[in-house]
């Protein structure tokens, strides 16, 4: 990614945009070559695909520095190349190897890289948001300039903790932006059995912060929309919700057997994919070829990553000492 | 594990209990029987258990219709007249929740043992019915205290929690057995002096009946008795057989001596059987002659041909300090009597005439200080330190063990520290004293196992052995 | 040498942990202004201003808000009024502490207390007065401690505060107005070491928390009756201090275990499994289990005592050991 300016700003350069775009592709590619190895039965567990909901986590943390912390929920893979990770070794870890970012330990959803701010994937439920707010917490009170963003879902959203963390952080202004990247499900479950409001921005009022809703299929306008709460948080002024609104095309997981997502909501949201609407509005500035050079490159990278990964060695036991509940074996430790 | 006792809602069981069936008068009871088992439908009124009282054998009912769902007391066990004997609910499963509680709570309400610690009057937890075949239950700390000093649980009687063995009494039985197996070091004895009345060539004072042929019986008193001790049975047994009758050291007019153990105790005895070149005899030894009969069969075992042990002390740990200090106290017959009825149940066994015979013949101060000695060596702090246990596997003769179940000195149940060849016949209502309270028994007994002795092929068996 | 309160003893190490560090923290409810119900916090928030917060109502965000800091550079001490709230902060601890301490290896580390504060024996009713510390106990990464004396309840805290692990520190209620010695340099005290509370030859009695009060009442019980009861304080649940166990049950063969939450696949549970894997053949004796009765803490003092064990469970339990 090119040198940010110092000044804050709330739009992405051009650069910053097709930048933007390949980690999309990244992201995209991804998901497929974790399909196909599913289908081809290398994969173990489920995986939770995040195709057509890239723009959300990669418009997200193209908005922050890298000091700065983000926690993901357990469709985080578009976070985690938006934090800087390599695909290597995010797939590497997914595959449960050794060269994983946590050597086998985590797998897909639990994904984290303190030195990036990645501080993690979150497979229960909510729990991405008050461990947002307890980073910005200890940002504030170590006086460092950094800020963290929880990313989360429309289904998290109906969380006890959820509220609990909107209320300390507003309470407190603590420097957290609160991304709530609303796909209309929870696993089966459409957003409309679950809240009993449609917009969910609309509860900030009710916390005294900022809400907005926003097209979560534009990376642009989330990029936008992150950039200005960032600078709030920053400022010292507090947290903001938005709430980008999003479509999730594949099922929840791999073991999904589908049927509960209508066809004409698909289609709809096919024809507004992320990677589409970008791609057209950077055709149209840096021309078809660069793009599709870009786009090529970042599908080569993936399909080498997948690779490589495959042929890397799976990890050794080692037992963990600081979970060992006796005194007398751990000596020394 | 432990709660704190609260009141517990029983509604789903009801408990079994001995109720007024076991006699105003008792504290415990037995448990000789169940008639039914887990599981098995019952009806008002069955009889479901048997139990030992007073009365001997008792027949405890089903307070109601259902199924026994838990039996809280085994067979063998002796538990408190209020104490629950099993439960009976509406289905076996149902009640097993509240069967556990109510041993939980019991508090230990046991007399102190000889270490201090209090025991627990109500069912052991552990104990099944095989406790009382040859299953070992000893602690770990037991089993391999015993391992190291290559001791043999099975001669060693428990103490704990129904019947488990401890560490202390392992160490009891150590304490017996390095004191009877004595074989391996040369004897530092003090010098022994023969008294004036024992009879020539003999150490100890030596009583015969009988007629002059056939295998002699050898008779063996108990502590603080004498050659008197056997009138009940002696003339029986003079008719048939040889009866010859010793007064162990200390006791009626064999010698006056301290001793340092038993094992100085018994020399004499030794040396007096020695003596008397009668042959292989039948002994019968009780309480503390039991102790001395079993080891003269281990010592001498081609002179004896057969072993009846009456009440014998050395198979346990605990015994009756009060009754002892009590006997040896005593120096008028009004003092003696009462410790005498003790050891009986029926007092009438114990007339007035024979209480008083009794007395003038412990009249010697010097006698009764003596066997002061004697048992502070041999039963210090109301513990048996003699431990012959482990003689009872080593010798082969046929071996019977007598006991009354009301045994109040040395309880019936050290009987269980033997092997299982050893024949044990339980007198009910009997105590201490059974060849004076059931001679007739007592007579029988001896004369079956005579016959069973006597049998070819036994004597062909020992033949074979070197 | 200052004859301390618990909770004095306590605020001192706060005090002195918070003056050392400017990277702790400490946070909860009625902890600032007020200074703790149990006035452990008392004075602090004038001494450090805004490093001591009151929080709103919301134990699950408040533990998970100290994982997280402590992940990102902040040495938090969350207070939990009572240790029936706990199980509020189990997700925090069991699904976040415990795995991103595993999964993300050595990249991490996670300084973060949890004071709370259990036990009954004051008519706080069934929702104030349990110890749950089998919950915390449990969880694995996680440490636990609970302290009986005020040196203990300073050096322990302070230990617990240096840590670079989650320590959850038991207190209890009916402990902190208790005063004793506390030396003048109390530091901090090992953790995952026991104490020996009282030296004793015939039965072990191994206990934790005010439970340790309660075993060195019974052991003056058994002395009456020429009986020798060790008393071994174990101050750190875990990690458990097999050694002093076994090394105590190896001396005397006989062992009562002891502790205040429930009986039922509860701490004393553990111990008598560790008894039984480290000092089997060690044993005369059948491990007894004290603990409180399984089943809601009532609220009527005849009822309360019924339930949560005192001196002379334990001492009828020592005699069973010992039958």
């Amino acid at each position: 990614m090119t040198p940010k300016p110092a000044l804050p700003h709330n739009s992405p350069s051009i650069d910053e945009h097709l930048e933007m775009h390949r980690r999309m592709v990244v992201t995209r590619e991804l998901e497929r070559q974790l399909g196909a190895l599913h289908k081809a039965g290398v994969t173990r567990g489920p995986i939770h695909r995040c195709d057509g909901q890239e723009a959300v986590g990669v418009g997200a943390t193209g908005a922050l520095e890298d000091r700065d912390c983000v926690t993901t929920t357990h469709r985080g893979h578009a976070v985690y190349i938006g934090k800087g990770l390599a695909p290597r070794r995010i797939l590497a870890e997914i595959l449960g190897r050794e060269t994983g970012y946590n050597g086998g330990r985590a797998g897909h959803m639990l994904i984290g890289s303190p030195v990036h701010g990645m501080m993690g994937g979150n497979a229960i439920v909510g729990a991405s948001i008050p461990a947002a707010t307890g980073m910005a917490l200890s940002a504030q009170v170590l006086g460092e300039d950094r800020i963290a963003l929880a990313t989360f879902g429309d289904g998290a959203a109906q969380t006890g903790i959820c509220h609990e963390s909107m209320n300390i952080a507003a309470l407190w202004k603590l420097p957290v932006v609160f991304l709530l990247e609303h796909n209309e499900y929870g696993l089966t479950a459409h957003a409309s059995t679950q809240s009993s409001v449609a917009d969910l921005y609309i509860r900030a009022a009710g916390h005294g912060m900022p809400g907005e809703q926003i097209d979560g299929n534009d990376v642009v306008a989330v990029f936008q929309a992150v950039a200005r709460a960032a600078a709030r948080a920053r400022r010292g002024d507090g947290p903001s919700l938005i709430e980008a609104r999003t479509y999730r095309m594949e099922g929840f997981s791999t073991s999904d057997v589908g049927g509960y997502q209508s066809d004409e909501d698909l289609a709809r949201w096919r024809a507004r994919d992320p990677i589409t609407l970008s791609r057209a509005v950077l055709v149209e500035a840096l021309g078809e070829d660069r793009v599709m050079d870009v786009e090529r490159a970042a599908a080569e990278t993936v399909a080498a990553a997948a690779e490589a990964a495959q042929a890397d060695p799976p990890p050794h036991f080692v037992p963990h000492a600081p979970s060992d509940p006796r005194a007398f074996a751990t000596e020394g430790r | 594990m432990t709660t704190p006792t609260g009141t517990e809602d029983g509604r789903m069981a009801t408990v079994i209990t001995v109720g007024a069936a076991a006699g105003a008068y008792m504290d415990t009871v037995v448990v000789l029987e169940w008639r039914v088992a887990p599981g098995d439908a019952v009806r008002a009124g069955q009889v479901v258990a048997v139990v030992e009282t007073a009365k001997a054998a008792t027949e405890v009912e089903a307070p109601r219709d259902g199924v026994l769902s838990a039996i809280l007391a085994e067979v063998g066990a002796e538990i408190a007249i209020a104490s629950p004997l099993g439960l009976i609910g509406d289905d076996a499963d149902a009640t097993l929740a509240t069967a556990i509680q109510p041993a939980e709570g019991a508090t230990p309400t046991a007399p102190a043992t000889p270490d201090g610690t209090a025991r627990r009057a109500d069912a052991p937890r552990s104990t099944s019915g095989e406790a009382w075949t040859d299953r070992i239950i000893a602690s770990p700390a037991a089993r391999r205290h015993a391992e190291t000093v290559g001791l043999d649980l099975q001669a060693v009687v428990g103490t704990g929690p129904g019947g488990r063995i401890k560490v202390r009494d392992v160490t009891a039985a150590l304490r017996g057995r390095d004191e009877v197996l004595s074989e391996l070091a040369p004897d530092p004895l003090p010098e022994f002096v023969p008294a004036a009345v024992t009879e020539a060539a003999h150490p100890l004072a030596v009583t015969r009946s009988g007629p002059d042929t056939g295998t002699p019986i050898l008779l063996l008193h108990g502590f603080a008795g004498d050659v008197t001790a056997w009138h009940a049975i002696e003339r029986r047994l003079a008719r048939t057989h040889p009866v010859v009758r010793l007064d162990l050291p200390c006791h009626g007019r064999s010698p006056r001596q301290r001793f340092r153990s038993f094992r100085d105790f018994i020399r004499p005895v030794l040396d007096t059987v020695d003596a008397l070149k009668a042959g292989p005899m039948h002994v019968v030894g009780h309480s503390l002659g039991g102790a001395v009969a079993l080891t003269l069969a281990e010592r001498r075992p081609n002179l004896v041909r057969s072993l009846a042990l009456l009440s014998p002390v050395g198979l346990g740990t605990e015994i009756d300090n009060h009754v002892l200090e009590g006997l040896c106290r005593a120096a008028r017959p009004e003092s003696l009597t009462p410790w005498l009825r003790r050891l009986v149940v029926d007092p009438a066994c114990i007339s007035d005439a024979y209480a008083r015979a009794a007395m003038v013949a412990r009249e010697d101060p010097d006698l009764r200080a003596s066997q002061r000695a004697l048992a502070a060596s041999l039963f210090p702090d109301g513990t048996q330190s003699i431990n012959v246990t482990p003689l009872l596997r080593r010798v082969t003769m046929p071996i019977r063990l007598v006991w009354g179940r009301a045994d109040e000195l040395v309880p019936w149940r050290h009987a269980l520290a033997a092997p299982g060849r050893v024949a044990l016949h339980l007198l009910p209502a009997v105590g201490h004293l059974p060849h004076l309270e059931v001679p007739d028994t007592v007579t029988q007994i001896i004369r079956d196992m005579i016959v069973c002795a006597g049998s070819g092929n036994r004597m062909a068996d020992r033949g074979g052995v070197p | 040498m200052a004859i301390m309160r618990y909770a004095e003893a306590l605020n001192a190490a706060l005090r002195e942990a918070m003056t050392a560090d400017p990277s702790v923290f400490l946070f909860g409810e009625d902890v600032a202004d007020y200074g703790g119900v149990f006035k452990v916090s008392r004075g602090l928030r004038e001494a450090f201003g805004d490093r001591v917060r009151d929080t709103p109502i919301s134990e699950q965000t408040l533990a998970a808000m100290a994982v997280s800091a402590s992940m990102t550079g902040l040495r938090p001490v969350l207070e939990i009024m009572y240790a029936d709230f706990m199980p509020l902060t189990l997700d925090a601890l069991v699904n976040q502490a415990s795995v991103y301490g595993y999964v993300w290896g050595d990249e991490i580390t996670l300084p973060f207390v949890i004071r709370t504060q259990g036990g009954g024996g004051l008519g706080t009713g069934a929702q104030h007065a349990k110890s749950l510390d089998s919950f915390v106990a449990h969880i694995p990464g996680l440490k636990v401690v609970a302290p009986v004396t005020p040196a203990d309840a300073k050096g322990l805290l302070l230990a617990a505060i240096q840590d670079p692990h989650p320590v959850i520190v038991l207190e209890h209620k009916r402990l902190y107005n208790t005063r004793a010695e506390v030396p003048d340099d109390q530091g901090p005290v090992p953790l995952g070491r026991a104490r020996v509370a009282r030296d004793g030859s015939d039965v072990s009695l191994i206990a934790t928390s005010r439970m340790v009060v309660e075993a060195e009442a019974a052991a003056d019980r058994l002395a009456e009756s020429g009986i020798s009861a060790e008393v071994l304080d174990l101050r750190t649940l875990r990690p458990l201090d097999v050694e002093a166990i076994v090394r105590s049950v190896a001396k005397t063969r006989h062992a009562v275990v002891i502790n205040e939450d429930w009986g039922f696949c509860g701490y004393a549970a553990e111990l008598s499994a560790t008894i039984m894997e480290h000092a089997f053949d060690d044993l005369d004796a059948p491990v007894e289990r004290v603990a409180t009765r399984d089943m809601p803490i009532p609220f009527a003092e005849s009822l309360e005592t019924a339930v949560i064990p005192d001196a002379d469970v334990i001492t009828a339990a020592a005699l069973r050991a010992l039958a």
